[in-house]
């Protein structure tokens, strides 16, 4: 199939940009290395609708962690715009909440007073703040664990303690880079699952950034397909299965048929990505061919 | 029926000692036995191994006189201002280092490779810069215990994971925040390991340097028991000594929650 | 981005670093000839230069480095043995670690060299003293890390041993001695800076025998360039000595 920005911009129609809350504008991305520019982000656009989750998917050196930390205003020095509800960002955005794909709770703090952090941070009243952080903690299935240190909890649970602090500042956008990337095949699933069931009853929208298929058309409206260096949207896939959903959707017939559309995209970015490993790891500091 | 079944092995195993516990016990019996012998035999010449009678009268003899207490006093006071001096130095030089790449590129071998050398040979020095008195005491202290605290401050800084700092950039924090509630916290352990660290050798330093030129302190009343040869007097100063420091020690540990470390 | 500038500057900071400490080298003699600090507390750093040459040919020092170095090698030498064999053999024994090892651990936070003058009326002023405290101070560390090194053997490794019929014998010298020798190895070397610290220090505090007791005398005699002289061989000799180790602990660990 030929790929064209055009059809890249075909699924995302005006309407979207119109009351878009979160806009990715021409975002380029350039890094100087000793060995030359390496170009890890080029002339990425694309829309996010309020409550809509949107899931970018592409082979590892994609350029989709720089893509999550130029969102999350957490690294400068790229061109283009991003814009939430309007405002361009400049720095860390109160209204996009990000969860990190590395462990990333206080192992200091209990799990109540993680989850309380970003209620510290505001200068919210002890009481009040306990008070919400419970909320989330149950919200994420946590209940009974409050006093418990991240470090007496599973890989899986101190996700979801990431997931609950995240969900506490109340953010318009959550964003989230590979959060599941190093649990289990099981326990990732049950923890979409749980994603799935939050996001829409908080109607939260979402920016997952993610290299597993299953996962991306498990939860998503739609899906970005990144190419492999430089990173580009080769395309976005509208996701038109039944909500709400859970995990049983991953038997379903059109499930599969978007997992195989999705990794003949990527099948190609993923070979070429592989490649390069390999060349590097061949010529270790040499140019590229 | 069942439950008494149960019970039984419980009590009793309460009233049994452990065999570790008994080993401990068996180790340290025999090594006294060893000792008595020792000094009952006079195989080394008199008074090396006094009796543990003469010990621990020795020792009774030195806690039941406020002239130790009064040197433990200036002992402890020179101790602590060189901890004060050398901790927040140590801690302040530490937190650049560990904040700026440039400056530990520049600086920081020289730290890393002073650290370990000899700091009793500075004393001459010390002696000529700040007097006789408790004043080359406390520098000795001082620069003993300034390069551990620097170096593992330093390293702290470094260690601290970097995913917990974006975590707080992305929550907003502001600096004042971020140090208090994500770099201190975070670096706990290597802080009160390197003071930790700094107080065994500032002890080091400062009685050393006692034993060496001075007119009171523990260091001092150590030379004169070994001048007076009063052997029994020195060993039970020595007990003391290892147990106050080995308790200090872990006394640090246990504020820092060293301890618990093992929980993260 | 200027990234290439940032890493230029900071490959030149440890020039950069070195040219602020001889700059600073420089102010002090400054202030010395100017009479701003007193050069009879502190001697121009270009007369502890001068005097280097002076501290070799008279005071011998050569010789006196050995003296120092002979020490710190026996010490090395049975810290290696003792050390060594105490880790294996609480390895070996796993009621005899549980019930020791709060014990040496508590050993190894103890001002232990304040026992020199107790070794002083032992073993009386010869180089024994200074060898058998450097021992003593310096054991603790190795038998710990070695235990550390025997014990943190990934527990696959030892599967693996197992999976091919090791006989006991077999599976410590092919198996658990190779995977713990990096740790026993970081053992020896704190095992050898301690010792050396605290030997030197012992020569300088009972002013017998090697580099310590140099310092010791050009101190007595106020020769305060030759004493300043001194100390600078010292740290040099130690930080050589640290950086040798260093050497040689990469140099036996390649594959890391």
């Amino acid at each position: 199939m030929p790929i064209s920005p055009s059809t890249a911009d075909r699924a995302a129609p005006s309407r979207r940009t119109a009351d878009a809350i979160l806009t990715v504008g021409n975002i380029d991305m350039r890094f100087e290395t000793p060995d030359g520019t390496l170009v890890a982000v080029d002339d990425v656009s694309f829309t996010v609708a309020p409550g809509e989750f949107l899931s970018v998917i592409g082979p590892s050196g994609c350029g989709k962690s720089t893509l999550f930390n130029v969102i999350g205003g957490l690294l400068g020095g790229y061109q283009g715009r991003v814009t939430v509800a309007g405002e361009t960002i400049t720095g860390p955005h109160a209204s996009i909440g990000m969860v990190f794909q590395e462990e990333s709770t206080f192992p200091w703090r209990t799990v109540t007073d993680n989850v309380a952090f970003p209620l510290e941070l505001i200068g919210m009243p002890k009481q009040k703040r306990i008070e919400r952080a419970r909320h989330f903690i149950r919200l994420v299935g946590l209940d009974g664990f409050e006093n418990r240190y991240p470090g007496e909890l599973s890989g899986g649970m101190r996700q979801r303690v990431s997931l609950a602090r995240t969900l506490a500042s109340e953010p318009k956008i959550l964003l989230m880079d590979e959060p599941f990337a190093a649990l289990d095949e099981q326990t990732r699933l049950l923890l979409g699952d749980k994603v799935l069931q939050i996001q829409q009853d908080l109607k939260q929208t979402t920016l997952l950034i993610t290299h597993n298929i299953t996962e991306a058309v498990q939860m998503s409206d739609r899906i970005l397909v990144m190419t492999y260096r430089p990173g580009k949207v080769k395309r976005i896939v509208d996701i038109d299965l039944p909500r709400p959903r859970t995990s049983e959707i991953v038997g379903s017939e059109a499930f599969g048929r978007y997992v195989a559309q999705i990794w003949a995209d990527l099948r190609e970015e993923a070979s070429r990505g592989m490649q390069d490993d390999e060349s590097r790891a061949l010529h270790p500091g040499g140019a590229r061919p | 029926m069942a439950e008494t079944v149960r019970v039984k092995p419980a009590a009793h195993s309460a009233l049994r000692l452990s065999p570790v516990t008994l080993l401990r016990v068996a180790i340290v019996l025999t090594l006294l036995a060893c000792w008595e012998l020792l000094a009952a035999s006079g195989w080394l010449y008199r008074d090396v191994v006094p009796s543990l009678l003469a010990i621990g009268g020795a020792v009774y003899e030195l806690l039941s006189h406020g002239e130790y207490y009064f040197n433990l006093g200036v002992t402890a006071g020179e101790i602590g201002v060189a901890l004060l001096i050398g901790g927040t130095g140590g801690l302040l030089v530490g937190l650049a280092l560990g904040a700026n790449r440039f400056l530990s590129k520049a600086f920081e071998s020289y730290l890393y490779y002073l650290g370990p050398t000899p700091k009793i040979i500075f004393f001459p020095i010390m002696i000529m810069w700040f007097g006789v008195g408790p004043g080359s005491k406390v520098a000795m202290g001082t620069i003993s215990c300034f390069f551990p605290i620097v170096l593992s401050v330093a390293a702290g800084m470094r260690q601290i994971d970097k995913v917990l700092i974006r975590v707080g950039k992305s929550f907003r924090a502001g600096t004042w925040q971020m140090v208090m509630k994500i770099y201190l916290p975070a670096m706990r352990h290597p802080i009160i390991n390197g003071v930790r660290l700094g107080l065994g050798v500032a002890l080091i330093g400062t009685l050393l340097a006692e034993t060496k030129l001075s007119n009171k302190g523990i260091g001092f009343l150590i030379i004169q028991a070994y001048s007076l040869f009063d052997m029994p007097r020195m060993y039970a100063m020595l007990i003391v000594l290892f147990v106050l420091s080995i308790g200090a020690n872990a006394l640090v540990g246990r504020l820092g929650g060293l301890d618990s470390i093992k929980r993260f | 981005m200027n990234t290439l500038a940032i890493a230029r500057i900071h490959r030149a900071a440890p020039l950069i670093g070195l040219l602020v400490v001889v700059v600073f080298i420089v102010l002090i003699e400054f202030l010395i000839r100017i009479g701003i600090v007193n050069r009879f507390i502190v001697p121009p750093p270009s007369e502890i230069i001068g005097s280097f040459k002076r501290v070799i040919v008279e005071e011998d020092i050569i010789h006196r480095f050995f003296v120092t170095a002979t020490e710190c090698l026996t010490a090395g030498v049975m810290l290696t043995v003792f050390g060594v064999a105490g880790g294996v053999l609480l390895h070996r024994f796993k009621l005899l670690q549980q019930a020791t090892e709060t014990w040496i651990a508590a050993m190894a936070s103890a001002p232990t060299v304040l026992m020199y003058p107790l070794f002083l009326v032992i073993f009386g002023r010869s180089a024994w003293t200074m060898i058998m405290m450097g021992f003593v101070a310096a054991l603790p560390p190795v038998i710990l890390k070695t235990l550390e090194g025997l014990s943190s053997t990934r527990r696959v490794l030892i599967d693996v041993g197992r999976s091919f019929n090791l006989t006991p014998t077999q599976q410590f010298w092919k198996i658990l001695f190779p995977a713990a020798m990096p740790t026993i190895f970081v053992g020896i070397r704190l095992g050898l800076i301690f010792a050396l610290i605290n030997i030197v220090g012992v020569e300088f505090l009972i002013n017998f025998g090697g580099l310590g007791a140099l310092i010791n005398d050009l101190a007595e005699r106020y020769d305060l360039a030759g004493t300043y002289a001194s100390i600078c061989f010292v740290i040099l000799v130690s930080v050589l000595f640290f950086m040798g180790l260093e050497k040689v602990e990469r140099w036996l660990r390649p594959f890391e």
